[in-house]
């Protein structure tokens, strides 16, 4: 078994391969590597050229062509803005410039409304393949998808390389690529999400898709609240509700989208995991922890 | 090495400092008499640096970089006894490349471009004034400095205190001193994302206290602290991915010891500094040098200094991204205020041997030629983990200094 580290969306990060001699198994492993830097790269919106900063900087002027992969990303966070409510949407990411995790600060209600006037997937202008953002300003931001669709095509591409023993974790969001050689699970361990050494379950996965959000990832505490980097789009103020929810599903894509709505949801949240038909695990502000039977 | 700061101030600080010691008054640790004669003295300083891709990660990263050709003056009068007047100036020419971010990203146009300000063999002048006043048991100096290159502007004054107790073995030193920089962000070679008329603005105070006790008449120990509070535009407007933020605090804490051998008649001076700042990184410098003077007026200094930093907070190592494809750099991780991918707030650590000679020709002239080679490695670094993606760095410095008493 062989275990290839390395960084990307800003951790460590890491591909396992199994039943591979090493040479192979290293040569794919950076082909999967590779893979996961170009979406990285390609939905950046801190990267002047990308995608992302390309429709950004052309808000309220022009609209910009996308190709085939864009698109689909842009139909699948449609159905995500729609399944959640509103609650998943791609436009919030704007609320970040109130929210400035470094200076822990709670920023005024005034300084939110303007930003919450920005926000709203139902306003962006679809033509084909073409995107324009309606209002000077305003700005999408993959950053609640790509890291789990990475592992997924990372991982779909690992198989079409021949691999089928493995997975891939990026940054704790996890695809395998096939059980272990005699056929087993891998053992996925579910962090505390208050204390960071310690493991609070593991989770055996044959297939699939693993992925967690938590308020711990980025955040500040202030007068006893935590105050982390999921933020409710109607509001404008961070979720409060769950301290972490990990989700089992098919694909990590989905099991990412899964968490974060549920994470949105804050008290219905667990309603919408039961609904869901997922493998959950969540666990609440106060440590308690629910999980499908 | 500083090391923060450019790649530019650190061959001028070098300068300075060399040329500082030229002074009687800076080379005795203690208070003393004002001095009695005038010194003129040039310098001549060439600074060659180059990366070197020496690992698997970084392989084909080797090339050169910056080279600097500096030229400096300097010269230093006593007035009435009482009083010193000091000035300094310099110039020099900078050409090559920094990379943009990490080791990577060099400007596609090659020949005498230079990447820190976006044009060719860059000219760069500086000055100080200093102007001292000796008293029987300390000393008062009033100076100022102003360096101008195309796209900066530096501009500082300070003011430093000594006082000595009546047997002279204690010296309380005491200085502070304000720079204001203007950061030109309407060059073309200025990364888009920091393109503005406007240009940046950064200030910076900072205060110093010290102790310097004679211990013996062979031994002589100096704690110095200094504090440093800037505000202002700390991004380099030609790196991209860079936003630093606009607030820097510096604690630094310095110790020295210099020992003087009556047989061999040399003096060992070793020091070490801890330097702390709210970017996060941490900081140790031991430096050791010996001088032995031999006959004939010759004079042998070789010198060795180690280094070794944390990286900055809001640094970005070297991601799958840029390890696929070079040409792009490591996207920030998501959610990011502060990233930078600029290697000099990397951890690493740094080796730096050298030796200078020195002559004294007899008729008040002296001449010295000095040489010295750095090296950084990231995995040197002793008090934090170094980034593998980052290329191997060298400095090799060469000066040749002549001056002469009056």
């Amino acid at each position: 078994m062989y275990r290839i580290g390395f960084r990307a969306m800003g951790s460590g990060c890491e591909i396992v391969i199994a039943s591979t001699a090493k040479k192979e198994a290293k040569a794919i492993a950076a082909l999967g590597i590779r893979e996961a830097g170009r979406i990285e790269s390609k939905y950046s919106r801190y990267l002047a050229g990308s995608i992302v900063s390309r429709i950004n900087a052309a808000a309220a002027d022009n609209r910009v062509e996308c190709d085939e992969e864009t698109c689909a990303l842009f139909d699948y966070a449609d159905v995500l803005y729609q399944s959640s409510g509103g609650l998943f949407d791609i436009t919030s990411g704007v609320l970040r410039k109130a929210w400035d995790f470094s200076r822990e600060e709670v920023p005024d209600p005034e300084s939110l409304f303007p930003l919450l006037k920005l926000i709203g997937w139902q306003r962006v202008e679809r033509k084909g393949s073409a995107v324009r953002l309606p209002i000077e300003g305003m700005q999408i931001d993959f950053g609640g998808i790509g890291k789990e669709y990475a592992a997924d095509t990372v991982a779909t591409l690992l198989h079409e390389k021949g691999i089928r023993h493995g997975y891939v974790n990026l940054a704790g969001d996890i695809r395998v690529i096939g059980p272990k050689p005699d056929g087993g699970p891998w053992t996925i361990g579910i962090r505390d999400p208050r204390n960071s050494d310690r493991m609070i379950a593991s989770i055996p996965v044959y297939s699939g898709g693993l992925a967690t959000s938590g308020d711990y990832e980025r955040y500040f505490d202030k007068d006893g609240r935590r105050y982390c980097h999921i933020i409710n789009p109607v509001t404008g103020y961070p979720v409060n509700f769950w301290r972490s929810v990990t989700v089992l599903a098919p694909l990590a894509t989905t099991a990412g989208s899964c968490t974060t709505i549920a994470m949105l949801k804050e008290s219905e949240g667990l309603n919408y995991l039961r609904e869901s038909g997922m493998m959950y695990l969540a666990i609440d502000q106060y440590g308690k922890i629910y999980h499908n039977d | 090495m500083a090391m923060v700061s450019t790649t530019k101030s650190t061959v001028f600080s070098a300068l300075i400092a060399s040329a500082a010691m030229l002074i009687p008054s800076a080379k005795s640790a203690y208070a003393d008499a004002a001095p009695e004669q005038a010194i003129v003295g040039m310098k001549y300083l060439n600074y060659h640096d180059s990366q070197s891709g020496d690992t698997a990660q970084t392989a084909g990263m080797s090339r050169d970089r910056i080279n600097v050709n500096a030229l400096s003056f300097m010269g230093m009068v006593p007035i009435a006894g009482k009083w010193t007047v000091a000035a300094t100036f310099i110039e020099d020419s900078i050409t090559g490349a920094s990379p943009a971010y990490h080791s990577s990203g060099f400007p596609s146009r090659t020949a005498n471009h230079d990447a820190s300000s976006g044009a060719s063999g860059e000219l760069r002048h500086a000055g100080d004034l200093t102007v001292t006043r000796y008293f029987s048991r300390g000393t008062l100096s009033l100076g100022t400095s102003y360096s101008q290159e195309s796209d900066y502007i530096s501009r500082g004054v300070s003011l430093n205190g000594t006082l000595s107790t009546e047997d002279k073995n204690t010296t309380l030193s005491l200085g502070t001193a304000y720079n204001s920089d203007t950061i030109s962000l309407d060059k073309p070679a200025v990364v888009a994302s920091k393109q503005r008329v406007a240009p940046g603005r950064k200030k910076v105070y900072s205060g110093l206290v010290g102790i310097t006790r004679v211990l013996s008449k062979n031994d002589i120990v100096q704690l110095n602290f200094t504090y440093t509070d800037g505000q202002g535009y700390y991004s380099d407007p030609y790196k991209a991915p860079d936003v630093r933020p606009s607030h820097r605090n510096i604690y630094t804490v310095m110790t020295r010891w210099n020992h003087h051998f009556e047989d061999p008649d040399g003096t060992a001076r070793l020091s070490y500094r801890y330097y702390s700042d709210t970017f996060g990184v941490r900081a140790h410098t031991f430096d050791a040098e010996y001088v032995q003077p031999l006959s004939n007026g010759w004079e042998l200094t070789p010198m060795v200094r180690f280094h070794s930093q944390s990286a900055a907070d809001f640094y970005v190592p070297v991601g799958a991204a840029e390890l696929a494809d070079p040409s792009t750099p490591t996207p920030p991780p998501p959610g990011a205020a502060f990233y930078s991918e600029d290697q000099r707030l990397s951890a690493f650590g740094a080796f730096s041997y050298g030796l200078k000679v020195s002559k004294d020709l007899g008729r008040s002239w002296l001449v010295d030629v000095k040489y010295e080679h750095y090296q950084q490695r990231y995995n040197w670094c002793i008090n934090g983990h170094g980034d593998p993606g980052v290329a191997n760095f060298n400095i090799r410095d060469i000066q040749l200094g002549i001056s002469r008493k009056f």
